[in-house]
């Protein structure tokens, strides 16, 4: 494959996963859960492409942060860290040995992660201001307490799922890595050309539960949306984006969707996205799969707290150290 | 720590939280602030008044006519209750017989009611626990009762049916509405019957209910709960046993014993079962006659009270009668002390249950936000 070759396949694939991604959320929340729950729910093209153009084309208005333009700036990092995990999984790129192995993914996806806190901390909307007639004058209880922002709390929980959240995702990705005895994703590639791919043995299928878990984890998707749950923090980090900002916060989700999918079809079935083989229709079905099953497994569950989010990734981490065993048998 | 095991006198008061005036998990204004240790609260208040609008004031020197129809605006929820207790009191202060098939109509009308604030209650619970399904599936099956009541009242939401001495002509139950009722309460029971089914056989629904905003039987005496918010912590209390109107009814008083969501959620889903019983009972019962009394003759009176049981508790109406006017009135709903056990329940849980706590009370601030702050400046 010639260099320029590779240059149309690597620009043509990231073309293609944007056009898809785009539609992700769509299916995800309007498309299934709509339909699930007996309702007609807006278009489909609503939450990924609509919404998004509609933001794009608003007023950008400046947010309540003590420093405005990092939290305005935070979107577009995070949605290139997320370019960046699909630009090293394709095997176009796997030249650059040491950025396309599973450590440089954990290490961008953890930059996805730790985004998140550094929005909650960044963003100080007015559903937190003082009120001060109700609660000092009136003669409150605790007048001197000092004041947490909502978007504190979701920076906090932030926290949490950086520490131990994330757990069951990035212990999945270590099945085949367990597997193949490569952290390098074109060794893990080539090791499912010749075995087959992972999935297909009994620590890649737990495995697979494993990584759908972290994923839906990843993606703050209920029932772990702890991040954003409507009974507390309500929009959590992403409280004080508008317009523009919003359109990207709005992209990096569907793209985030099509990249975990693009992970997986990698690491458990040895099919990287590539533009050039008919392969990468399996990778759009899994990119597909994904949204619906999280759709219907969110629509048949209430959000968690900490007392059911803690035993659930304990349970489901405990799985995945379950499959990286079987894995070395 | 308490003797109820509630911690609201430590010393270390991490942080503030407020929630409100306007929160996505409260439909309604209010405004909550949260004293939190590691997203554990540590005590709470909640502010009401936010959106008051001094109905008794404006009732002060109205018709009494006016001033019922009013009472009715109080709230969109229980609008019939509400002219049902103010045409109440106008009955008691003057003596008033009301016929007794306009006493069955209003318990109909009534208990309709019950049906449609109980499902919107347990699809707003839903709702805040993040099970949108079950909410959305909640609203479609209530959907049946609020045609019921469109078909009875000319509305959905105020059906304007209590008037003094009877109902108004346009709520007469004919043959073809009695059946569209019976209809409608077979198809309401067979849904809600499903819906309880899954409900309560959901692992992660009872999971995150159980044991959460717990109030205890001797603080919801203490703190004058009503209503389902009292029976749920195990008082048998219903005025609905001692008011005039359901003498003819067999229906049980419903109870549950822990106080907690998962109590004061199943104290509402089988009190629907009683309210579909009490309907049928009416239905099958309902006397010939007319259905308003008109002879009755304006006159003066001093303050008489009237309580009735509401969906959401112990509803009181008061006021004195003046040349045909209404003076001093005073309009008490039972979400004022639910609301303020809620602000105790919602101690020492998860600040994500803290909106779960304070909404098990079912709170109505727009029944609750009428009083009269007067400000000195």
């Amino acid at each position: 494959m010639t260099a320029v070759n590779s240059l149309i396949a690597v620009i043509g694939t990231l073309i293609v996963a944007l056009l898809v991604s785009v539609w992700l959320p769509g299916i995800e929340r309007k498309f299934v859960q709509a339909r699930i729950q007996q309702r007609v729910g807006p278009p489909i093209s609503s939450a990924g492409i609509m919404a998004p153009i509609k933001f794009f084309f608003k007023e950008t208005i400046k947010p309540n942060s003590p420093m405005p333009r990092l939290y305005n700036a935070l979107p577009i990092i995070s949605i290139l860290s997320i370019v960046f995990i699909l630009l090293f999984i394709m095997p176009q790129l796997y030249i650059f040995a040491a950025l396309t192995s599973i450590i440089a993914i954990i290490g961008l996806l953890k930059i996805e992660e730790v985004i998140y806190m550094f929005m909650g901390s960044l963003s100080k909307s007015v559903m937190s201001l003082k009120m001060p007639f109700p609660d000092i004058v009136k003669g409150a209880k605790h007048p001197d307490t000092p004041r947490s922002f909502l978007e504190e709390l979701s920076s906090l929980r932030a926290f949490r799922l950086i520490a131990f959240g994330s757990f069951p995702l990035y212990i999945a990705l270590f099945v085949p890595v367990a597997m193949s005895k490569s952290i390098y994703l074109s060794g893990i590639v080539a090791y499912q050309q010749i075995h087959g791919p992972v999935l297909f043995t009994l620590a890649g299928m737990l495995g697979a539960v494993v990584f759908f878990i972290g994923y839906m984890i990843l993606l703050n998707e209920y029932p772990f949306a702890i991040l954003k749950t409507k009974a507390d923090v309500i929009e959590g980090p992403l409280m004080e984006y508008a317009a523009k900002y919003r359109a990207y916060v709005y992209l990096t989700r569907g793209l985030l969707m099509f990249v975990l999918a693009s992970l997986f079809t990698t690491l458990f079935l040895g099919i990287p996205p590539n533009l050039f083989s008919w392969n990468i229709l399996v990778t759009i079905g899994v990119a597909l799969i994904f949204p619906i099953l999280m759709a219907v497994m969110s629509a048949f569950s209430p959000i968690f707290t900490y007392k059911q989010f803690y035993p659930t990734v304990a349970g489901v981490s405990f799985i995945g150290i379950l499959a990286i065993i079987f894995s070395f048998l | 720590m308490n003797k109820d095991n509630k911690i609201t006198d430590r010393k270390v008061i991490e942080t503030e939280v407020t929630m409100g005036t306007v929160h996505s998990a409260a439909i309604e204004p209010y405004r909550v602030r949260l004293f939190v240790e590691d997203e554990m609260v540590r005590d709470a208040e909640i502010t009401i008044g936010i959106n008051h609008r001094g109905v008794e004031r404006i009732m002060e020197g109205l018709p009494v006519e006016k001033a019922n129809s009013l009472t009715e605006k109080i709230c969109g929820i229980c609008s019939n209750s509400h002219i049902w207790n103010s045409c109440l009191v106008a009955e008691k202060a003057i003596g008033i017989d009301v016929p007794e098939r306009a006493q069955y109509i209003r318990v109909i009308m009534e208990e309709l009611e019950r049906l449609h604030s109980h499902m919107l209650y347990l699809a707003h619970g839903n709702e805040v626990l993040g099970h949108e399904t079950f909410a959305m599936r909640l609203f479609y099956i209530r959907e049946t009762v609020m045609e019921l009541l469109r078909m009875i009242g000319g509305n959905r939401v105020q059906y304007g049916a209590s008037i003094i001495g009877g109902v108004r002509p346009r709520c007469e139950l004919d043959e073809m509405r009695i059946q569209k009722i019976r209809e409608g309460m077979d198809l309401t029971e067979e849904k809600i019957t499903e819906f309880a089914e899954r409900f309560v056989s959901d692992p992660m629904i009872m999971s995150r209910i159980t044991g959460v905003g717990t109030l205890t039987q001797k603080m919801a005496i203490r703190l004058d709960a009503s209503g389902p918010t009292l029976r749920s912590t195990g008082v048998e209390k219903d005025l609905r046993t001692v008011m005039e109107a359901y003498d003819p009814f067999e229906f049980d008083v419903i109870t549950q014993d822990d106080g907690d969501v998962k109590s004061n959620l199943l104290v509402r889903v089988f009190e629907i079962f009683e309210a579909i019983k009490i309907i049928r009972q009416a239905l099958n019962n309902l006397p010939d006659g007319k259905i308003t009394n008109r002879s009755w003759e304006m006159q003066d009176a001093p303050i008489t009270k009237s309580y009735i049981e509401v969906p959401r508790g112990t509803l009181y109406h008061s006021y004195a009668l003046e040349d045909g006017r209404v003076r001093n009135s005073i309009v008490r709903t039972p979400s004022v002390a639910n609301i303020g056990a809620m602000q105790y329940a919602a101690v020492g849980h998860h600040i994500t249950d803290a909106q779960l706590a304070i909404v098990q009370c079912d709170p109505c601030f727009t029944c609750t936000d009428r009083a009269i702050q007067i400000i000195k400046i």
